[in-house]
């Protein structure tokens, strides 16, 4: 095994740890709405949404890294470049998110000054971390970045996946330069944040998650790399092309001028056609294949991927994507179930296929299968789906008490949250929460088990 | 748009592209298992999203471009799986014909060798 993949199996047990972390502050926050003393004057419900939001930032953002690193020298042919300073990174990064999250955590907030915003909280949803931090993921998407380029120049050659992968780099650094500046018009500054928030989920992100897609399938199926490569281009073609100008849908509400709001809707009601054509892709490669595989739990997940995008990104978010709807649904609970399940469909299940397939390797699995997987995959999505149902129904009582009824003031706030159908939808996603905990619990029972029950490619060769 | 209108209308559009994903779907099924009942689910599935967009068309307050982008996106959304699916076919199957010339290929060499 090379050192690179070594790193991968590191960086992939960091994400699948955070992943944990992400759940369980899911889960107090969820338990707020059901009991708003909870943690009174210990932590407000304000720092365990915040931890929550960024643990989902970097285990995503770690497990992309892992797959990368796993992937990388077997496509290129070699150990992957600067390998040394890239294991260094991986413990200073998983150093760096403990201290964030025990600065959040303990101090919380500091004043509204320039040490706050170094040491504390940078006051940027999604991008909270102190701005040492941020400087610091930085670094590391740079070295990361020399990691991928730097074993293509090295191994003098690359391939089509690798090139789509070195391009997307630039503007996932560049893109998070936009953390820094404190701009003083909310406007303005809210103009830029979306470029950061939105062309990072759904432009270098999903090119970033469509190049993992496209290694795997070809070590999970076998499928060749001229297929791969074709759809990836394809796909990535159709996914930039509705998703940047799709960035307009966040420029309804926030002072931009009006024309954000036919370009915004126009693009990102298109955004459902290249998922569906996934979908299809899907479909595709299941039959061909017979829905025979060697790594059962690879495949499901790659599956739920697919299926996962079309729903959570493609259906929840043409739901509320045209500004007449919009108006009333953004910021309720509506956005907050499209927000879940677009991110699981569109991120989580990819990194746990990706962790199975790792597992298959690591392990020396002939086939990797059992009923374990099985358990966490039902838990997991039933948990999901089933949170964002109960959000929906919670954010439709939003939608139509506070803002369309009550012309949202602060008495109509009141009467949303206080509303049976919106507190039911509400203690039903608390109860679905903890079925996913259970299927995150399982998922990792799985991976810390899997080796012990499966047979390994020796003893199948020895039998046959 | 009321209160109501709008929340109908988020509905619908959910609806609609549901539909749109179980036609695609199960289009794509039906090409594998040749039973009718696959196919007319798929037939009744695009009905079904054709009827939502209909309605969306004829009964929400949605503005006149907007109702075309719903009209444009279900021709689309109809053409989409087999469009996908030719593709797919094309791709794979010029893959095949490519490594079975490569495979002759090389046995030729091989019987030249010989």
């Amino acid at each position: 095994m090379y050192r690179s993949q070594t790193l991968a199996v590191k960086y992939l047990s960091a994400a699948i740890a955070l992943f944990g972390i992400m759940t369980l502050f899911g889960l107090i926050s969820a338990y707020y709405y059901l009991n708003p003393d909870f943690l009174f004057g210990i932590l407000p419900f304000s720092i365990a949404k915040i931890v929550h939001i960024n643990t989902l930032v970097i285990w995503l953002l770690m497990g992309f890294m892992g797959s990368i690193y796993w992937f990388l020298p077997g496509e290129l042919g070699r150990e992957t470049a600067g390998i040394r300073a890239a294991e260094v990174l991986f413990y200073v990064f998983c150093a760096a998110v403990a201290v964030v999250a025990v600065v959040f955590i303990i101090v919380q907030y500091g004043s509204s000054n320039e040490v706050a915003l170094w040491l504390i909280n940078q006051g940027r949803k999604y991008v909270e971390a102190p701005r040492w931090a941020a400087l610091g993921i930085v670094v590391i998407m740079v070295v990361f970045a020399y990691n991928v380029i730097g074993t293509a120049i090295a191994a003098r050659k690359t391939t089509g996946i690798i090139t789509v992968l070195m391009i997307d780099l630039i503007p996932l650094i560049l893109l998070y330069l936009i953390a820094f500046p404190a701009i003083s018009n909310m406007s303005a500054d809210l103009f830029w944040w979306w470029w950061l928030v939105h062309l990072w989920v759904e432009a270098t992100w999903e090119v970033l998650i469509g190049c993992i897609m496209a290694l795997a399938l070809m070590q999970l199926l076998g499928t060749s790399r001229r297929i791969v490569e074709t759809w990836l281009y394809i796909e990535v073609a159709l996914v930039l092309g509705t998703g940047i100008l799709g960035l307009g849908h966040h420029y309804f509400w926030i002072g931009t001028p009006n024309y954000w709001l036919t370009i915004g809707g126009f693009f990102s009601a298109l955004e459902p056609l290249p998922l569906l054509g996934m979908v299809v892709h899907a479909v595709y490669d299941a039959g061909a294949q017979h829905m025979k595989t060697t790594n059962r739990p690879a495949f499901y997940w790659m599956m739920a991927e697919a299926f996962g995008n079309f729903i959570g990104a493609g259906v929840w978010g043409f739901m509320i994507t045209l500004p007449q709807v919009n108006l009333y649904a953004h910021g309720t609970q509506w956005t907050v179930s499209h927000g879940h399940f677009a991110f699981w469909g569109a991120y989580s299940c990819g990194v746990i296929s990706v962790l199975y397939l790792v597992l298959q390797k690591t392990r020396n699995l002939a086939f990797v299968d059992g009923p374990l997987w099985k358990w966490s995959f039902a838990a997991l999505n039933l948990g999901l789906v089933g949170m964002t149902g109960a959000l929906l129904v919670s954010g439709f009582v939003q939608a139509f008490v506070e803002r369309a009824i009550g012309g949202s003031t602060l008495n109509a706030f009141i009467s949303g949250q206080e509303n049976a159908w919106f507190v039911d939808g509400m203690v039903a996603r608390f109860l679905l929460a903890i079925v996913f905990t259970g299927g995150y619990v399982v998922l990792v029972w799985d991976a810390l088990s899997l080796g012990r029950r499966a047979p390994t490619v020796a003893t199948v060769a020895a039998a046959q | 748009m009321s209160g109501l209108a709008s929340l109908e209308t988020g509905l619908l559009l959910g609806l609609y592209a549901l539909l749109a994903g179980i036609w695609g779907v199960l289009w794509a099924l039906a090409q594998f298992r040749r039973t009718p009942i696959v196919g007319r689910s798929a037939a009744a599935a695009y009905g079904l999203h054709t009827l939502v967009a209909l309605t969306i068309v004829l009964w929400t307050p949605l503005g006149s471009g907007w109702k075309c982008l719903i009209i444009g996106s279900s021709l689309f959304f109809f053409a989409l799986p087999p469009l996908t699916w030719r593709l797919l076919q094309r791709t794979h199957d010029n893959e095949r014909s490519e490594h079975d010339r490569e495979s002759s290929q090389h046995s030729r060499r091989l019987v030249a060798r010989l």
